[in-house]
């Protein structure tokens, strides 16, 4: 047999895959319809509350996981545009410049459009100076929050009251941890649905082959800067909307939302995920939610036990949990 | 409309005071396979570079069926026809076979990609991702990428490199058979002689940047400044 003969025989046992676009749909409507469950199952308004608040970082770290899937960039700044969008939101309906229909969509848009315009410089630079980069953003906006006291009250933050109506529906529960977790968790399915659908798409695809090999994709004819600064513009509004959830949800806004800590703690709830996979990060920022809330009960080190949470994870689940999970998976199958 | 695909008219290239082309002119008639010989550091992958885009010129012009394209960059090159593989594989490595292909297959209209995979013997691989083929797969996927779209002037860098004899003639005879079917005109740059010799309708020469000579198989062989130079007295 020739070798050519020879290799297709080799592969072509693996099957061809069913219509994974219907099943994501359904796997996404199964989700939403789950996500109603979750003020019924939950056993207190503070488990719902601290699940809540699991949701915005799991948003905020879908954000810093789809950047590194579809760019191969590692962002030390995405708090930048997360803070951005509870700046936007909470300096304009405290200070009634706008309606809170209009703040909505200027702290969506804003951290967006900043992103898009931003990627189509940082695009170009890849690893420790892109990181770098994105970092000096992230720290330069943390400067603004946190000295520009007309703005939100420099350091110490600011609280602000909620309009009566959003969109025609009160605007209370968004402040009702029975409200605002369905919301959250809708809202991330939706974002994660439509993150996978995008990877699937011709834009999503074009940008995957950038990533893996810049310059084979510009001698096949594409610019490759666009695509890439698209991905920003959607990671950004991903994380605008974590953002204005947490900002709605709690009223107030500080400079620490923009802080490289934070971005840095998004990055390791990706890695700890799999940051690999659309749905990985978000897993692995409801486990270290977890695991923070728990060693801070336990220990007054907290930190310490999730840095040897993350050393373990990182030696024996190199592409995370749901990597791992994808292994077992796939070795099961072909048994 | 001109007879010749390809021209590269005085091309030269410099690396601070080394001169890697000078003064080189060629040209390649529609439908030709012309291979593109000469030792290590003669200019080849240099001259394939400028004809693509890949580098600038110093000085001449850059000509595809007759449209100076010498300002335009390889994406703009790639929309008039012009495509091109390189010296080492140069694929996507985290999409699969046939994922890469729909994407190079957009790049140029939507262009049928069966046809790719079938002539290169890739359907059976079609799920499979790209790092995780054989090295001849994916030497014959980086050309199938090139392919896509019926380019019509095609420019090979070392292709067979790395491949077995029995790959390599493989390739060359998928190489020859497209050629003449798809009216493809094709540069190749490559060291495996037996490929060279079996499947181009002129050879070029090139050393130390300068072109050495320039003709049919036999009147390459047969050329004794090309021996001596470059092919021995084995050739």
């Amino acid at each position: 047999m020739s070798t050519l003969a020879h290799d297709a025989v080799r592969y072509a046992k693996k099957p061809r895959g069913t219509s994974a676009t219907a099943v994501l749909l359904l796997a996404g409507a199964v989700a939403l319809l789950a996500g109603f469950a979750l003020p019924w199952i939950a056993p207190s308004k503070l488990a719902m509350s601290l699940f809540a608040q699991a949701l915005f970082d799991a948003l905020l770290a879908t954000s810093v996981g789809f950047l590194f899937l579809q760019n191969g960039r590692v962002s030390f700044g995405q708090a930048a545009f997360s803070g951005l969008g509870s700046y936007a939101f909470g300096v304009l309906v405290a200070r009634n410049l706008v309606g809170a229909e209009a703040a909505l969509l200027v702290a969506l848009l804003l951290p967006t459009a900043l992103a898009f315009l931003l990627g189509l410089v940082i695009a170009r630079v890849s690893g420790v100076a892109h990181a770098m980069l994105t970092l000096a953003v992230g720290q330069a906006l943390y400067e603004v929050a946190f000295r520009w006291r007309e703005l939100a009250k420099g350091d110490d933050g600011m609280s602000f009251d909620l309009p009566a109506r959003i969109f025609g529906v009160s605007a209370r529960g968004l402040q009702d941890p029975a409200v605002m977790v369905v919301l959250a968790w809708s809202i991330l399915v939706i974002v994660l649905v439509g993150l996978a659908l995008f990877a699937r798409s011709r834009t999503g695809m074009v940008a995957a082959a950038i990533r893996d090999n810049e310059e084979r994709a510009r001698f096949l004819g594409y610019s490759t800067t666009l695509p890439r600064a698209l991905v920003y513009a959607i990671a950004a509004f991903v994380a605008a909307l974590a953002g204005v959830l947490q900002a709605s949800y709690n009223g107030y806004i500080a400079p620490q939302m923009f802080h490289w800590t934070v971005s840095g703690f998004a990055l390791i709830m990706a890695i700890i995920g799999g940051a690999k996979f659309i749905i990985g990060p978000a897993v692995g920022a409801v486990a270290l939610f977890y695991i923070k809330d728990f060693a801070g009960q336990v220990a007054e080190y907290w930190p310490a036990i999730v840095g040897g949470a993350l050393v373990i994870v990182t030696l024996t689940m190199p592409q995370g949990i749901i990597g791992l999970a994808d292994l077992l998976w796939r070795r099961s199958a072909r048994r | 409309m001109s007879d010749i695909a390809l021209q590269g008219i005085g091309l030269t290239r410099r690396f601070g005071g080394f001169i890697a082309l000078d003064k080189v002119d060629i040209a390649v008639k529609r439908g030709e396979i012309r291979g593109l010989i000469g030792p290590n550091g003669a200019g080849k992958s240099t001259l394939i570079d400028v004809l693509s885009g890949r580098a600038k010129n110093r000085a001449g012009r850059v000509l595809i069926n007759g449209e100076d394209v010498s300002g335009l960059t390889p994406q703009q090159r790639r929309k008039r026809g012009m495509a091109r593989s390189f010296q080492r594989t140069n694929i996507f490595p985290d999409l699969t076979v046939e994922q890469q292909l729909r994407v190079a297959s957009w790049a140029v209209a939507d262009a049928d990609i069966a046809e790719v995979m079938d002539e290169l013997h890739l359907a059976g691989l079609a799920d499979f991702p790209a790092a995780q083929i054989s090295y001849g797969d994916q030497r014959r996927l980086d050309l199938a990428l090139a392919l896509v779209g019926r380019p019509s002037v095609l420019l090979l860098d070392e292709p067979a490199a790395g491949l077995t004899t029995e790959e390599s003639f493989t390739l060359a005879r998928i190489l020859r058979d497209l050629a003449n079917r798809w009216n493809v005109t094709v540069l190749l740059v490559e060291h495996d002689m037996q490929v060279v010799f079996s499947i181009c309708d002129r050879i070029s020469v090139l050393h130390l940047g300068r072109q050495l000579g320039e003709g049919t198989c036999a009147e390459v062989r047969a050329n004794p400044t090309v021996v001596a130079a470059y092919l021995g007295t084995e050739a």
